[in-house]
């Protein structure tokens, strides 16, 4: 018998939002310290906690990219959902696929210039590869009435039809009980989660669908509805910031090789890094526009800080999160143990 | 010329003459039908079916039947089409979009209910 760690924000009321569901994170490290498998690990959390509930297991050692492109280090390398105990054998758990590193797919995935750079050796993971799916259902395992979306970012009920937000930063700040906010993803959040990049295996989509400068959305003055009244837990955004400053500095460039999202923006202008606009697409201008990202605004000049003062000012700087309280994640975040063999 | 599907009406009274037949004081509910107007069904597993309403219905423990048709596969894909009507009912333009839902998988419908016994083929064989 050993004891499995794992952490837990369970179903209910976290500081001011609603969890519609539990949500079980586990470092792989934990597991191997319990020689079990990671799928007789997820098993055993599902059991114990019974309730539709998403687990995601961690290589806190990899790398992975937000869905703008920004490299971060951590990652998820297995999702599952669970109900009633149990995890649905055909389309509750599947493998994040580990990237091969070549010259091709930096060439292919420009974005990705900031692996050598800022993370040199490390293993990536993004989204699932097909080929480890039963169907070709989008990048989501479901049991009963949990689903665990989009690379486990998104968890949801789907019999209340209730969901959470869950961009892989705030995830990693959960791992490492670091500082977080919890709020409403609001019209800024739901216009810049469509503002991806190319990538195989991506955390969205399996293929290079959406290139930087584009939107997946491409709905227009719809975009900034499509998500906009989700509870979510998301990073400090000094966090965001520091991140998006690592990526810039590596040489990144809004539209380009990472996404056109807003909080991109904003620190791209703040950090003096122009963002050309002819390389947004007109359905991306028109999505960023509906949210006062205008052409004007974006051209505009504005006083250029220094690193140090856009992470300082970050809340200031970066936009989005309606309703935002800015806690410790330990706050709702339970440590659990269980036991298994 | 063998039947291969079953009509949508005849699967129905098919699974409620299968609850009749040796227990005709039970009843059969049958849900997730509802939104179909007009369907074949598979008569392979129509029979087996039918089968295993009259196997559960003989059940001593069983006062009534339910079955639950829910998509196999959680994520389904849909095309919408979008319909322009011109003042003569005719098709003026149409759009077509797509569309994938979400279903609960089938642990959400057999909570707290101990004799599981799964007769599905595996995903892709019939």
């Amino acid at each position: 018998m050993a004891d499995l760690k794992y952490r837990l924000i369970p179903y209910g009321k976290a500081n001011n939002i609603h969890v519609p569901i539990n949500i079980a994170l586990i470092d792989s490290k934990d597991i191997a310290a319990c020689k079990i498998s990671d799928t007789d690990a997820m098993k055993a959390v599902a059991k114990e906690l019974g309730e539709p509930t998403g687990i995601s297991i961690f290589d806190m050692d990899a790398v992975t990219t937000t869905s703008d492109g920004i490299m971060i280090p951590g990652a998820i390398i297995k999702m599952a959902a669970a109900d009633n105990g149990s995890i649905n054998p055909d389309f509750g758990i599947l493998p994040m696929a580990e990237i091969d590193y070549s010259e091709e797919i930096i060439k292919e995935e420009p974005h990705l210039k900031q692996w050598d750079i800022n993370y040199k050796g490390r293993k990536l993971f993004r989204g699932p590869n097909p080929k480890d799916k039963i169907i070709p259902v989008h990048n989501v395992v479901i049991t009963g009435r949990a689903s665990n979306n989009n690379s486990a970012t998104e968890m949801m009920n789907i019999a209340t039809m209730e969901e959470i937000l869950l961009p892989i930063l705030g995830q990693m700040q959960i791992m490492t009980g670091g500082d977080i906010v919890t709020g409403y993803t609001g019209e800024v959040i739901s216009v810049g989660i469509g503002m991806t990049v190319k990538e195989l295996y991506g955390r969205v989509f399996p293929t290079r669908q959406f290139g930087a400068g584009d939107t997946a959305h491409g709905s227009g003055i719809y975009a900034k509805t499509l998500k906009k009244s989700i509870p979510c837990i998301v990073a400090d955004k000094s966090i965001l910031a520091k991140y998006t400053l690592k990526a810039l500095k590596a040489g990144m460039r809004a539209g380009v090789e990472i996404g056109c999202s807003p909080a991109v923006i904003a620190v791209s202008k703040a950090y003096g890094a122009d963002v050309d606009i002819d390389k947004i697409t007109p359905k991306a201008l028109e999505e960023l526009q509906s949210i006062g990202f205008t052409k004007e605004y974006i051209n505009k000049k504005t006083e250029k800080l220094s690193e140090e003062e856009i992470i300082k000012r970050a809340d200031e700087i970066i936009p989005g999160v309606e309703s935002p309280s800015k806690i410790k994640s330990t706050e709702i975040t339970q440590i659990k143990t269980l036991k298994v063999k | 010329m063998r039947v291969m599907h079953t009509k949508l009406p005849e699967f129905i009274d098919k699974m409620k003459q299968a609850v009749k037949k040796n227990t005709p004081q039970k009843n059969i509910a049958i849900n997730g039908l509802e939104n179909l107007k007009s369907a074949k069904m598979q008569s392979l597993r129509t029979g087996r079916i039918e089968s295993a309403v009259e196997e559960i219905a003989k059940k001593d423990n069983v006062d009534r039947v339910e079955l639950i048709v829910i998509p196999r596969v959680p994520e389904t894909m849909h095309t919408v089409i979008v319909k322009g009507i011109d003042k003569d009912g005719n098709c003026d333009s149409a759009i077509l979009e797509v569309i994938n839902i979400l279903h609960q998988t089938e642990e959400a419908y057999t909570s707290g209910c101990k004799n599981i016994e799964d007769r599905r083929p595996q995903i892709g064989r019939h």
